[in-house]
């Protein structure tokens, strides 16, 4: 079984230092959210307070911004971001059974992270390439034509003993 | 202003360029159905219920957002628009639970009484699974936000109108839903159950928990809240002779649509079965039940008895800022013309004495300078030893709805962190007792910097000169020396304040109760008056603790004034209303409140109405031995308090439900109280009370209704002449009949003194005396805590704020917790030179090292034990505010 890491700790000094760039500006709620995705890889739930102090926001309506866009995570990710496409075209052609398959292997539902922190696993409404429909995408690729066997080369490692 | 001239449903309106076609269809009596509209709010246009049709362009639009154009020609129910809003409300419904019948809401839903209305039953869309109920142990709120059709009231309802901001939207789709931060309990948010979004929910989305009694109100009725002196206007629902429900009044321009916990779930009491429904005696040592005719004449001889004895000046009457201004008036005549005693005073001396003598000396008027609209539009406001949050929410939502919605930035002057640090631009934290160092300071930079509005000064004032001389000492330096904050601090607090075009004050107990409270009060009168900011511009917001501290005051409950403040050695004062009352009335003030109960006080007798002293005075102990040890004893109270305990007659008294009369709030509105239900068991308003005893006594008062009592006071006490009710009737108040009700602030408006001037006032720094010293390292702060009031007769009697976060404590920093080794919940115990205190301790982040706070609410730990009578100087009332104590820790640590 792979080892078991806990969530890295929120760095809460780094966050607090690109929290000041935006102090006092209430518009700034999206690029600093964003800023601090990109620099931590999510945002953690305990820094919603700061941020909506920072603003002069209430913490809710921070919380309300963050969770109404699907780009804005609130949890840590996996270091492999596994996408499978549900959209129309892949949905025909078997696009369900495909993801069945990636949460067996991964041992995941949709929206987790392994505890490892190695995979998280979504699912997307269309990646734009239907033609290879069943679709899914590790990261920034996309892998075509899904069938069990491709799916036991990319995931089969993950299989608990 | 331009008038529009529309056709709505074929008649010709004209409305101003500004207005909703809603707002216009209102105003011309025609019914446009809403959901997510409300008076109170902005304007969202989020449900599209109130859908109207423009004929010429056949356009729709949701008439609470668009504005009315020339030509429109509008109608509010074609068959389109029925059409469409019969599919919204159907869309609506659809992901609505089946459960009307036994939702609590009932009547009162606006979706189910829109549906009804027009005619919409089983709906034929598929059913949209939602989520349910909520579990939440809060007594006062359950939410069910399967019920909600997301018009977002409720969110800007605790966003906009009370500026808590404990809800919002969360998630997006078919998952959003209101909620709190992180999703949990609204008793682990930061909701502060005011009741606001209850009130405004148009569904059973959002309501109240636990009521008492069950059922739709039958009947309504406007009248004031008896808690705290902000006077907001509550609507009692009423059904089988129980108040069943409280909610905001719709058309109230003083808390326009808010109200506090307090206010909304705070009524249990009016039918708490610990109420007093008969009259009690003393037989044989123990009180027992009597009628109306025994208790009075019992009381009544127990008096004369002690007039024969050790005459008039012997007796002694304490009325309450919890009674009406009519009854206020009648104690003090019954003081004054029956019993023949000046010795009359009121519990709200205790916190607002240094108020009125501050101001009184300053400005000249003794008491708050405007409205909470003048408040809400200053650019600059200024918080100093006051948490509004708990004495008083109204001004606290109106103090963060400038800050948040007006650009207004605050300056918050306050050892402790309090809610509205969080809304500050600035943040002064002075050791406690140097405020009026602090102030001097101020004063001083705006002088050196020649920031005063030199024309204010100089048209409108006088003994500036000594003033400015006085201020020498006061350099930012020794300011900081003294007070501890930082020079840079200090100054740009300075510079805030004086810079701004409006600027208000807004104070409170943490300057009155101070040993030097009333040189507080005359130095921030002095900043004001120096700034220009009296009436018209900003203002001075001196909160008060009680419903009617105010009114009682005015009214003349006190040892040294007759009422409207005429001196009782005046002997042209006294001729007036000898003349009135047809009476001869004692010369030379009579004994405070404190006097009278002070050891070796000549008092024999008194009689009580509506106070707890033997709780909310200094050395509870010492004061239950002082009435214990009167001749003669009667108290009147809606319980058996504490002091009620002692007497030798008790006298059910009526709640403000039961009642009519009028309150006068903190911002001098003189607002009326109806009656809602007749009073409880035996029980008789408190002014009721005071005629049947004058009658016992065989010196009846010829009042026959409380009008004829209005209507004297409005004829001879100066400010109370506009009151004039009588002409409102028994509906609802006219707002030009609030208006004028006002008093004092309209002569202020004028930007005029009521003497034609104020008088800058020189007041040193002295040492702190109630503060931490040799031997008591720690400074210890007494106040109130948001869900109970003043000394606890009331709202411990109210079952659910009884029982929310109800047990006493002790709050400590947390660098003082871990220097003394304390944990959250160990049992310590507090020594002052007075007294000492067992309680348990709680870790809080708001105190600053040294100090520790406690409430002052719960009799089981009466921290007035801890706290010496040192009266304040000027204003003779006592300091109640800190003293030094020491700290160990009982609780064995591992
Ligand atoms: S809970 Fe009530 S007020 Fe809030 S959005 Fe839902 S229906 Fe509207
Ligand atoms: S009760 Fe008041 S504080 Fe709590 S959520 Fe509702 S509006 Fe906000
Ligand atoms: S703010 Fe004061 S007057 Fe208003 S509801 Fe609360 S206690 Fe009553
Ligand atoms: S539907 Fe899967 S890629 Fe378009
Ligand atoms: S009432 Fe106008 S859109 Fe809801």
């Amino acid at each position: 079984m792979a080892e078991v890491k806990k969530p890295p700790r929120v760095n809460l000094r780094q966050i607090d230092k690109i929290i000041a760039g935006y102090r006092g500006r209430k518009w700034a709620l999206i690029p600093l959210t964003q800023a601090i995705q990109e620099q931590v890889g999510y945002i953690p739930k305990e820094v919603i307070p700061r941020i909506a102090a920072a603003l002069g926001l209430f913490p809710a309506q921070v919380q309300g911004v963050i969770t109404f866009y699907a780009q804005l995570y609130t949890e840590p990710r996996g270091k492999n971001i596994v996408r499978v496409c549900r959209g129309t075209a892949c949905h025909v052609r078997g696009g369900k059974s495909i993801l069945k398959l990636v949460r067996q292997y991964l041992d995941l539902e949709e929206g987790e992270t392994s505890p490892d922190m190695e995979y998280t696993l979504e699912t997307v409404a269309c990646i734009g390439v239907c033609a290879l429909a069943p679709n899914l995408m590790v990261n920034k690729e996309t892998h075509g034509n899904m069938n069990p066997k491709k799916i036991a080369r990319l995931f089969g490692g993950r299989v608990k003993e | 202003m331009e008038a529009i001239t529309i056709t709505l449903n074929g008649v010709e309106v004209s409305g101003y360029a500004g207005m909703t076609i809603l707002d216009l269809a209102r105003e011309s009596g025609v019914y446009i159905p809403t959901l997510c509209h409300d008076p109170n709010l902005a304007s969202t246009g989020a449900c599209r219920l109130c859908l109207v049709e423009d004929e010429p362009s056949g356009a729709l639009h949701a008439s609470c957002v668009a504005p009315i154009a020339p030509g429109m020609v509008i109608n509010t129910h074609s068959p389109r628009v029925v059409a469409h809003r019969k599919a919204i409300l159907k869309l609506m419904l659809a992901s609505h639970p089946d459960s009307c019948l036994v939702c609590d809401k009932g009547n009162r839903c606006q979706l189910r009484q829109l549906a009804s209305d027009m005619g919409i039953g089983l709906v034929e869309f598929q059913r949209i699974p939602q989520p349910g109920v909520i579990e939440e142990v809060n007594p006062f709120i359950q939410r069910d936000l399967s019920k909600c059709i997301m018009c977002g009231k409720c969110i800007r309802a605790d966003q906009e109108m009370v500026v808590v901001g404990a809800i919002d939207y969360i998630h997006r789709g078919s998952a959003v839903r209101p909620t709190t931060l992180n999703d949990v309990p609204l008793e682990k948010s930061e909701c502060t159950f005011c009741g606001t979004c209850v009130a405004i929910c148009p569904t059973g989305a959002i309501m109240e928990k636990e009521k008492a009694y069950t059922g739709t109100a039958t009947s309504t009725v406007d009248t004031v809240c008896p808690y705290c002196g902000c006077g907001c206007n509550l609507n009692l629902g009423v059904r089988d002779g129980l108040v069943v429900r409280v909610r905001p009044s719709a058309p109230s321009p003083v808390n326009r649509g808010t109200l506090c916990v307090r206010g909304s779930y705070g009524y249990d009491f009016i039918h708490s079965p610990e109420r007093l429904r008969r009259p009690l005696v003393r037989v044989d040592g123990e009180l027992q039940e009597t009628t109306w005719e025994d208790a009075l004449q019992q009381a009544a001889a127990g008096l004369q008895k002690v007039v024969e004895k050790s005459g008039p000046e012997s007796l002694a009457v304490f009325g309450s800022p919890r009674c009406t201004n009519e009854e206020n008036y009648l104690l003090q005549r019954l003081a004054r013309c029956v019993l023949g005693t000046n010795s009359v005073d009121n519990g709200s001396r205790l916190y607002s004495a240094a108020s009125r003598i501050g101001l009184g000396a300053t400005i000249g008027y003794a008491g708050t300078t405007g409205f909470l609209e003048v408040l809400e539009r200053s650019r600059v406001i200024m918080v100093i030893g006051a948490n509004p949050e708990v004495s008083a929410p109204l001004v606290d939502y109106t103090v963060k709805q400038a800050v948040r919605f007006k650009g207004a930035r605050l300056c918050v002057i306050d050892p402790c962190r309090t809610r509205l640090t969080g809304f500050a631009s600035l943040w002064l934290r002075p050791r406690i007792g140097t405020d009026i160092a602090l102030l001097n300071g101020l004063a001083r930079i705006i002088i050196d910097e020649k920031k005063l509005d030199v024309e204010f000064v100089t048209r409108r004032t006088d003994n500036y000169a000594p003033w400015a001389r006085s201020l020498q000492k006061y350099t930012p330096d020794y300011v900081e020396k003294v007070t501890g904050v930082p020079g840079q601090d200090i100054r740009a607090a300075a510079r805030l304040f004086a810079d701004a075009e409006e600027a208000s004050i807004v104070y409170g107990n943490g300057i009155t109760l101070h040993a030097d409270g009333t040189s507080a009060v005359i130095a921030l009168a002095n900043l004001a008056m120096l700034t220009g900011n009296i009436g018209r511009n900003g203002g001075i917001f001196a909160l008060q603790r009680e419903c009617n501290a105010h009114g009682a005051c005015d009214m003349g409950t006190l040892p040294n004034f007759l009422p409207g403040y005429q001196l009782v050695d005046d002997a042209r004062a006294r001729q007036k209303f000898e003349e009135k009352w047809g009476c001869r009335m004692p010369e030379g003030a009579g004994l405070n409140a404190l006097e009278m109960l002070a050891p070796g006080s000549r008092v024999r007798g008194m009689f009580i109405t509506g106070e707890n002293p033997a709780v909310s005075f200094p050395q509870p102990a010492r004061v239950k031995e002082a009435l214990a040890s009167l001749d003669c004893l009667v108290v009147a109270d809606m319980f058996l308090t504490e002091t009620a305990r002692l007497a030798a007659v008790v006298l059910p008294s009526a709640s403000f439900a039961e009642k009519e009369g009028t309150f006068t709030s903190f911002e001098g509105r003189v607002q009326r109280l109806r009656r809602a239900i007749p009073p409880v068991g035996e029980s008789l308003p408190d002014g009721g009370i005071i005629q049947r005893l004058a009658e016992a006594l065989g010196v009846p008062m010829p009042y026959t209704s409380y009008q004829q009592i209005t209507d004297e006071i409005e004829e001879i006490v100066p400010f109370y002449q506009h009151t004039a009710f009588k002409n409102a009737g028994d509906g609802e108040l006219e707002l030009t009949d609030i208006e004028k009700g006002l008093f004092g602030t309209r002569r202020l408006h004028k930007g005029l003194f009521p003497s034609g001037f104020g008088r800058f006032t020189p007041v040193e720094q002295l040492t702190p005396t109630d503060v931490a010293k040799d031997g008591y390292p720690l400074t210890l702060l007494a106040g109130t805590v948001l869900f109970q009031f003043g000394t606890g007769s009331r709202s411990r009697r109210t079952s659910r704020l009884g029982r929310f976060r109800s047990e006493a404590f002790l709050e400590i920093g947390g660098a003082d917790a871990k220097s003394y080794r304390i944990k959250d919940g160990d049992a310590v115990v507090i020594t002052s030179e007075k007294g000492r205190l067992d309680t348990t301790a709680r870790i809080s982040d708001a105190l600053p090292p040294g100090v520790l706070f406690m409430p002052i609410s719960f009799p089981e730990s009466p921290v007035y034990e801890l706290f010496a009578t040192s009266l304040n100087h000027q204003a003779r009332a006592p300091a109640l505010k800190s003293c030094a104590v020491k700290l160990e820790r009982t609780t064995a640590n591992g």
